[in-house]
């Protein structure tokens, strides 16, 4: 009989039924509260040792200018220091930076004060200048990730060895998040002008670890840096990162002990490893979202002048609001998630210091509002609607138990699934009606609404169209105080879900497994498991 | 017999070529764009265009064909889209991979099913035989993805008999290489173990009632001496013949044992790169892969024409 719960556990997606939770529309979080992890204590932890962690997909170029894989910032933050990170709150603090910037000159001069003695893993002396040669980088390379993170840069100033000063042709309010990831994270400038655009291949940065060899689609292992500044506080020799794609089987490599640390459970088998006495879940909400997207006004492709799309869905934003009553938020999560995720309604996680009671309202699963608002645009029940979804398990659950949701609302989902390299294509050239996907999160709003629904948005699939959004937008890009920007965020909220072209589901958990023979693991609303302080337990 | 080589080689060369063009094209069919792919989350118009450009994915189709070939002429295989590691550094850890699990999972199946194949031949119409055949019978019906779940969870999680998964290179740890593989190799080998017993057994039978045999047995030869020296030995032939032609059977199925293992080797990589669009991968695993087909065809039509004249007399007269 164990040996079928094994086998069940292993196998969720064969022996877990899809069934539609009726009733319901709590738009509260529903989850149990997040779990970080605690720093490993003094004493707690032994010196030296190896730490093995299951990554679930192959980061791409080890390279913070051309990296465009999240697992890469798994592996970056053990080896690659930021100048500044966020912590458990998602708030921004200093890392390589020593105080937060100092904003002046209406929004557009920015100094960021760093930090004194620190050495690059290759002995190079870390100061301003390597600051500027980065920041230069990552504006100048061809193919750079970062260029549009950075903002509106005019130039960059290194008037001393610990000062930056960062011009701006414009106020740009999300640079300090922006370099609380990868366009913040400092390279040598000798492996730079040595490497060039081959730095991925032999990657130098300030960090706990620096890279001892890379096997493709195998693993990535890193050694004790002994040129780091705070070396003392690090007790592991090694960190070997093991690219085990299949969740089933993270899990199983994590039960026998092959490693010590497993990223992105499947919330189906999260139970099983926590019935586990010998293991510990952490689980952090996402600062990013799940939703389905409509095609209001992508005819020519994204980034193309929108263009009237002839569907009622598209034309009349109360078929829209409609699919959001019809939508049992809080049913979703239970059933396709073990209620392990959250329920969202807003690009603005409620942990985000931009979160307000604007941006937290949400539409109650009302399906006889659905109907009467279906009604009310004057279409035919039931409706039908294709969503165009990405083949894997977890996605196909989540759209059978919409399409089944919905349908009391008068809709008719027709599922349509693709490959997920043929979604994004299909999604940008707008060969779509109706989508769903979603986006990791960044710590500032702006990076989580203006691509996605500002006029011309690189991500704008839905062909979205509004002035008084982007306005909106516009000034709290611009604005450098926080309560104005929270106000801003909050009525961008209350536009969105007038129009809906965006519907927020969920947000996932971060769900990462830690054997218990390891301290001082953590994982933080950003998603990246940290490990550069971790110990084997004494 | 130089006419006929040049003529082999002329068709082989063709031949790849051919299969070049069609990989070349055939990439390119598959909806995605490979820049999307990579871009990952930041998908802004200049971002997709550094990548097209720094691919040369956004030159005219004949202009990266020719620069396909011209480069993998010299050896230069292009350089991952997704990685940005070199394809001939990936294909160098990766085939060795590969080559080592096939060849184990032959090992192992050539072992389990000419032995199993033998007592149930010997032993017809015993409990042997019937618990033999039990085995193949499952060998040949279960999938190997299966399997593997099943002997993780058993042999890995519940014993620790196993890692669950990774790899070792032999030549950095012969042991722990032996640990971490000898598990998905018996896994990748029940199959054709299967298909190996029930062939040996049908020729076991087949030789031992045959002339010689009985001869032998006439002799007073032991029975050991008589099965293995006499019986087994003709049966060989066919047996040998058949595990070959199952060779391909195996690469297909490391495909799927190396993705459950975690084994960084040709087939997880092919798979991988499919599904990221990585061209320079896929095209240089097809040409690999081709190269090496069209290779060994070469070299088993000079056997041909060494072993019957008449075959390359043929050919000179074509």
């Amino acid at each position: 009989m164990r040996g079928v719960a094994l086998l069940c556990a292993a196998l969720t997606a064969a022996c877990s039924s899809v069934t539609p939770a009726a009733g319901g529309g709590a738009d509260a979080a529903t989850a149990p509260a997040d779990s970080f992890g605690q720093p490993a204590a003094a004493g707690e932890v032994k010196q030296g040792g190896a730490l093995v962690m299951a990554l679930s997909a192959e980061p791409d170029q080890l390279d913070p200018t051309l990296s465009r894989s999240l697992y890469s910032r798994y592996v970056f933050s053990s080896m690659c220091e930021k100048l500044y990170d966020v912590d458990q709150q998602s708030k921004i603090v200093p890392q390589l930076a020593t105080a937060l910037p100092t904003v002046t000159d209406g929004g557009k001069t920015v100094t960021i004060p760093v930090r004194d003695g620190v050495k690059f893993a290759d002995g190079t002396p870390f100061d301003a200048s390597a600051v500027k040669s980065t920041f230069e980088r990552n504006l100048t390379l061809k193919g750079s990730g970062r260029k549009s993170e950075l903002g509106p840069i005019e130039s960059v100033d290194a008037p001393s060895a610990n000062t930056v000063v960062v011009h701006l042709k414009e106020p740009f309010a999300p640079l300090t998040a922006a370099l609380a990831d990868r366009a913040g994270m400092i390279m040598s400038p000798t492996a730079t002008s040595a490497l060039g655009d081959k730095f991925s291949t032999a990657p130098v940065c300030v960090g706990a670890f620096k890279l001892d060899k890379r096997v493709p689609q195998n693993s990535i292992d890193l050694v004790k840096d002994p040129n780091y500044y705070d070396a003392a506080n690090v007790h592991l020799d090694s960190i070997s990162y093991r690219i085990i794609t299949d969740a089933n089987i993270r899990a199983a490599n994590l039960r026998s002990g092959d490693v010590q640390v497993a990223d992105t459970l499947s919330p189906q088998g999260v139970p099983e490893v926590r019935a586990d006495s010998s293991l510990t879940v952490l689980q952090s909400t996402s600062l990013g979202y799940q939703g389905v997207t409509f095609n209001v006004g992508n005819v020519d492709g994204v980034g193309k002048p929108a263009k009237p799309v002839d569907t009622p869905a598209a034309k009349d934003p109360r078929v829209r609001q409609a699919f959001e009553y019809a939508i049992d938020r809080a049913g979703l999560v239970k059933v396709v998630f073990n209620d392990l995720y959250a329920t969202a309604c807003s690009p603005i996680a409620p942990v985000s210091e931009f979160s307000s009671p604007a941006s937290e309202v949400c539409k109650p699963h009302d399906p006889a509002k659905a109907l009467q608002l279906l009604k009310d645009a004057g279409v035919q029940t039931p409706y039908p609607i294709s969503m165009l979804v990405s083949n894997n398990p977890d996605s196909l659950r989540l759209a059978q138990a919409l399409q089944s949701m919905v349908k009391e609302g008068g809709f008719d989902l027709q599922i349509k699934p693709v490959e997920y390299a043929s979604l994004l294509d299909q999604q940008d050239r707008g060969d779509f009606e109706l989508l769903q996907l979603g986006w990791s999160g960044r710590v500032d709003p702006d990076a989580n609404i203006t691509n996605f629904l500002g006029t011309g948005g690189s991500q704008n699939v839905a062909g979205f169209n509004d002035p008084a959004l982007d306005s909106i937008l516009t000034q709290a890009r611009q604005s450098t105080d926080l309560a104005q920007r929270r106000d801003l965020y909050g009525q961008a909220v209350t536009k969105i879900q007038e129009s809906d072209p965006l519907i927020y589901l969920y947000r996932q958990r971060n769900l990462t497994g830690v054997s218990n023979t390891v301290k001082g693991v953590q994982v933080f609303p950003d998603g990246v498991v940290r490990l550069a302080f971790a110990g084997l337990a004494k | 017999m130089s006419r006929y080589l040049f003529h082999r080689a002329w068709q082989s060369l063709l031949t790849l070529f051919l299969a070049t063009v069609v990989v070349f094209l055939g990439v390119r069919a598959l909806p995605g764009d490979p820049a999307l792919a990579l871009a990952g989350e930041d998908r802004s118009p200049a971002v997709l265009a550094a990548i097209r450009q720094e691919y040369g994915l956004d030159r005219s189709l004949p202009v990266q064909f020719w620069s396909f070939i011209s480069n993998a002429v010299r050896g230069d295989l292009g350089t991952s889209i997704r990685t940005g590691i070199p394809v001939s550094s990936m294909l160098r850890t990766a085939l060795p991979v590969t080559l080592e699990l096939s060849v184990l999972a032959m090992l192992i199946a050539a072992v389990v099913g000419v032995g199993a194949g033998v007592v149930a031949a010997v032993r017809r119409g015993h409990l042997a035989e019937w618990f033999a055949n039990a085995l193949a019978l499952i060998g040949l019906s279960v999938p190997h993805f299966w399997l593997g779940l099943v002997a993780i969870l058993y042999l890995a999680v519940a014993t620790g008999l196993f890692p669950a998964s990774g790899f070792v290179p032999l030549l950095d740890d012969p042991i722990d290489n032996l640990h971490h593989i000898i598990l998905p190799a018996v896994i990748l080998g029940t199959g054709l173990s299967a298909v190996l017993m029930r062939q040996t057994r049908s020729s076991m039978l087949d030789s031992l009632s045959t002339d010689y045999v009985r001869t032998a047995k006439a002799k007073g030869l032991r029975p050991a001496v008589v099965v293995g020296r006499h019986a087994l030995r003709n049966s060989l032939i066919v047996v040998v013949t058949i595990a070959g032609l199952q060779l391909g059977e195996l690469l297909s199925g490391a495909v799927v044992t190396e993705q459950i293992f975690g084994l960084p080797g040709f087939g997880k990589m092919t798979i991988d790169a499919v599904f990221q669009r990585d061209y320079p991968v896929i095209q240089a695993v097809v040409l690999v892969t081709a190269t090496a087909y069209i290779t060994i065809n070469f070299l088993v039509d000079l056997l041909y024409s060494v072993i019957d004249p008449r075959i390359r007399v043929g050919a000179d007269a074509a």
